[in-house]
């Protein structure tokens, strides 16, 4: 009988990108659930934000920031929840013994997690947004498209970078992957200035915050889209390109660095299959 | 010799953290284990629970270090070049659920296909035949989710041969399955070894009687050592010169099964109780030897209720060598 | 002896109640807080609160030039301290049913048991609570050190206090088993549903502005909200004079909110122990009880 010809390489690099970004789309699509929880739920949270501007009489301005925020807070909780400690449940199923046995590299896998989170975060981010700016009358006045968009996908590319390296560390992880993704949730929003300029903090405290790809990226972002943005901006937005660029290389060369060293610390220690609950 | 797998000396100890997190304790799970396995050939691993199956499965899989000695799949080192043990290998675990559950039989194989570089056409069209291999073409479309837990591991085991490997790993492949299902399985794990002189297949299972009708060649495991390793005839035909005796007979009053051990001629007793009776299987020197053990027990008014001479099977060859049946095995692991 | 039965009967179904609510709430103290040591676990309890108030402080500054003396900081801070209990008992209880089912496999084994399922789930939630109360606590302690908050312990009407806190309790942790109830029903993507629904509350409970902020159109759906009469009189209870600038209840006495309070309290109850009937045999219809997804 004739064996099964396989490709390796890197057609299996990106056979892998696929096959593991297909249940994360496959999901929005067959799953209409996702509108409830992670659209119109997230939706009301925002609005009590932009409420309380307006109970203590805030500019327009500042409304568009958390309605832009609370959005992008969609992409970290998917990096969270859906990079970070998915390699936890991963081994809770069974699939992360899969992986690591498969020919494939697991980079590929964290790739595939990342496009398919990107695809379908993006979405909902997209249905927040437009959602808020309609029901609260956000204006947008951006000036340069073509940079609003070099500054989304550069922290995007930073962003998930980060949280491939966040997952090889979740490998050795067990129980406690869980509270440790919690633990990064609102510290994260108050670091980053989802619902404020960052600005509004200290220096070094917004400097350290930079370390997240959002901060800077949310920080150009508002800066490009808003009138006003630019006066409550921390950095000049061409400085937080370059060093979401920056920031792209070192968690992109680390997530590869990391990844291979966890994977095989994790293999000596026996915790790639040791899923205790 | 073209061998599949080779391991030299192997050995993995554990370290085990209390909840209290002192000390760690050590545990041994495998300890010099010497096997080869030859290619095309069909290899049981025979042992209780708490043998060290899994855990030279997972070795051999790549997926765990081993403390001491080496092993290689297919050629190659599993600690030092895992990258080329696994394109050639793949393993399907009784019990386990791999995939998502929202995807549906047909998305899960594929997905795992694509992580094995088959292309898409020929992926689906495999995927089509091994699922009316294991008669579950009919559910392709259903949510792995949907399934129960015997269709969820048939799914499984697709998966393992859905890559056409070099080595494949079937650890209790048949758990969950009803009778029908796993002689199915066993019929066809048989035919895709004998298709090809190329792939080879390392089955590990507690069932003595799947291991005797599937592998060409078995060995025996228990406490993380190897005890016996040769085809199914021959570690049985080591007990050939001996006689076995299945008695059951009235609870036994007291009386320590290895107090008939004692008795002249009498080599390997072990004890069951089964609904309110007992049942001994002697394995004994020779014929006359059973006069000595009837004695005893009519002496101790125990009553012989049923007495039969049969074949050595696998279980004896397990008794003789360990000393106690596979089940008193399991349940002093189990303690 | 015939006469005897029923009370005694009630007495053990007590038994089994009291029994099943006990050790539900060790075992969720050990889920949550066995995972690593008491300082990290310290830590990691009041770390999530405290950013979330400092949201708050931030966005309050940024805008109010730091006024802290402001009645609306306090009304702002208070509402969010004490919200974080309505975030922490609807995720504990309702959480539960995923975790059991989805995580530990054990929801199975639960329901054969001789336990209350209900009982069971408010158990569960009891830990979810208890680190609540001290995360609360910490929240309060540094708004009154480090903000300015203007609490007065000796002007707190500690009576109506702990009456209200009481009843809200109870009242949110009967919400919280309508939703884990329905959560016996939703197979996937309900991992978070306890901390979104407690997102989207936000907005309609005055926790952190008076609900006439709100569109007038939208402002039905406060005053139907039971979170909101419950955070009322937790500020009456607390800093009475702060209340009394945003006269949203004024119109109320405190005999009538927490009369108000009492009657949801009790419909909750009601409902919770309806809805779970409902949802536990649709669930047990359609085989959802030990539905192991791998979504």
């Amino acid at each position: 009988m004739d064996r099964v010809p396989k490709n390796s390489g890197w057609r299996l690099f990106v056979q892998t990108v696929i096959g593991r970004a297909y249940p994360r789309i496959i999901g929005l699509l067959r799953e209409h659930s996702w509108f409830f929880f992670e659209v119109f739920l997230p939706v009301l949270s925002v609005a009590a934000y932009v409420f309380i501007y307006r109970a203590i009489g805030a500019a327009d301005v500042f409304i568009g920031f958390v309605v832009m925020g609370g959005a992008m807070t969609a992409f970290w909780l998917n990096i969270l929840w859906s990079m970070s400690s998915q390699m936890y449940w991963e081994k809770q199923t069974g699939n992360l013994a899969l992986y690591i046995m498969a020919p494939n590299s697991l980079m590929a896998i964290l790739l595939g997690m990342a496009f398919g989170g990107l695809f379908s975060t993006g979405l909902r981010a997209l249905v927040i947004t437009l959602a808020g700016s309609l029901l609260f009358d956000v204006h947008f006045e951006v000036a340069n498209y073509l940079l609003l968009f070099a500054v989304f996908m550069l922290t995007m590319v930073a962003l998930y970078g980060m949280g491939m390296m966040t997952a090889s560390l979740f490998l050795l992880l067990n129980r406690e992957a869980w509270h440790y993704a919690n633990l990064a949730q609102e510290p994260v929003y108050l670091a980053s200035g989802f619902y404020f300029p960052i600005k509004s903090l200290n220096f070094w405290v917004a400097a350290g915050a930079s370390v997240i790809p959002l901060t800077l990226g949310l920080d150009a972002m508002r800066q490009l889209s808003f009138r006003g943005g630019v006066e409550l901006g921390f950095l000049p937005v061409q400085t937080e390109l370059a060093i979401l660029a920056g920031l792209c290389v070192v968690f992109l060369i680390g997530a590869r660095w990391l990844l291979s060293y966890m994977e095989r610390l994790a293999v000596r220690e026996g915790r790639l299959t040791d899923g205790r609950r | 010799m073209d061998l599949a797998i080779h391991t030299e000396k192997l050995a993995r100890v554990y370290k085990l953290r209390d909840a209290k997190k002192e000390q760690p304790r050590e545990l041994v799970a495998l300890r010099n284990i010497n096997l080869d396995v030859r290619r095309g050939e069909l290899f049981g691993l025979l042992g209780p629970n708490g043998a060290g199956k899994t855990t030279l499965i997972k070795i051999l899989t790549t997926l765990l270090s081993p403390s001491s000695g080496v092993a290689h799949v297919a050629g190659y080192d599993v600690a030092k070049e895992p990258e080329k043990v696994r394109p050639r290998i793949n393993m399907v675990s009784g019990g386990e659920s791999s995939g998502y559950g929202l995807l549906t039989v047909r998305e899960n194989l594929w997905m795992f296909a694509q992580f094995y570089g088959i292309p898409s056409k020929l992926a689906n069209q495999r995927i089509k035949e091994l699922l009316d291999v294991v008669q579950l073409g009919d559910r392709a479309n259903t949510k792995s989710s949907d399934l129960s837990t015997g269709l969820r591991q048939k799914m499984n085991i697709v998966r393992g041969f859905l890559t056409d490997p070099d080595v494949l790993f079937l650890d209790e492949p048949t758990l969950g399955l009803d009778v029908e299902a796993s002689l199915d399985v066993r019929k066809f794990v048989r035919s895709w070894v004998d298709d090809n002189p190329d792939r080879t297949l390392l089955l590990t299972t507690h069932y003595m009687v799947e291991a005797d009708e599937l592998c060409d060649r078995v060995a025996i495991i228990n406490g993380g050592q190897v005890l016996a390793c040769d085809t199914p005839a021959n570690l049985k035909r080591q007990l050939q010169r001996d006689v076995i005796y299945r008695m059951e007979v009235s609870p036994l009053n007291g009386l320590q099964p290895e107090a008939l051990e004692a008795l002249g001629g009498v080599r390997k007793v072990s004890h069951e109780a089964k609904d309110g009776a007992s049942v001994l299987e002697l394995i004994l020197a020779e014929d006359d030897a059973l006069g000595h053990v009837v004695n005893t027990l009519t002496g101790k008014d125990i009553h012989i209720l049923n007495l039969q001479k049969r074949e050595p099977s696998l279980e004896d060859v397990f008794v003789n060598l360990v000393g106690h049946s596979m089940t008193e095995a399991e349940s002093a692991s189990d303690g | 002896m015939q006469a005897t039965q029923p009370i005694e009967k009630r007495a053990a179904e007590r038994g089994v109640s009291g029994r099943t609510f006990r050790a539900a709430a060790w075992l969720g103290w050990q889920i949550e807080a066995n995972w690593t040591d008491p300082v990290i676990f310290f830590i990691y309890s009041v770390i999530k609160p405290l950013s979330g108030a400092a949201i708050l402080v931030v966005m309050y500054s940024v805008i109010t030039n730091a006024n802290f003396e402001d009645p609306m900081f306090a009304y702002i801070y208070l509402g969010n301290a004490f919200y974080i209990y309505v975030a922490a008992v609807l995720t504990g209880v309702s959480w539960t049913v995923i975790d059991d089912r989805e995580i530990y496999r054990m929801l199975k084994y639960i329901y054969i048991a001789p336990v209350h399922v209900p009982v069971y789930l408010l158990g569960r939630g009891f830990a979810k609570f208890a680190f609540g109360s001290l995360a609360v606590f910490i929240t309060i302690v540094v708004g009154v050190f480090f903000l300015n908050l203007p609490l007065d312990l000796s002007l707190v009407n500690w009576p109506l206090f702990i009456v209200s806190l009481t009843m809200g309790i109870v009242m949110l942790a009967m919400m919280g088993l309508v939703l884990g109830s329905v959560m016996l029903l939703i197979v996937n993507n309900a991992n978070f549903m306890g901390e979104a629904v407690a997102g989207a509350l936000y907005l309609f409970s005055g926790a952190i502005f008076p609900l006439t902020v709100l569109p007038a159109w939208l402002q039905p759906v406060g005053y139907i909200a039971p979170i909101s009469y419950w955070l009322e009189l937790i500020r009456r209870a607390l800093v009475g004079n702060i209340a009394q600038s945003f006269p949203t209840f004024a119109q109320f006495s405190n005999g009538q909110l927490l009369a108000i309070l009492a009657g949801l309290t009790l419909l909750f109850t009601v409902l919770g122990f309806v809805v779970f009937r409902y949802c536990d045999h649709q669930a047990r219809e359609r085989g959802y009880i030990d539905r192991v997804t791998n979504f």
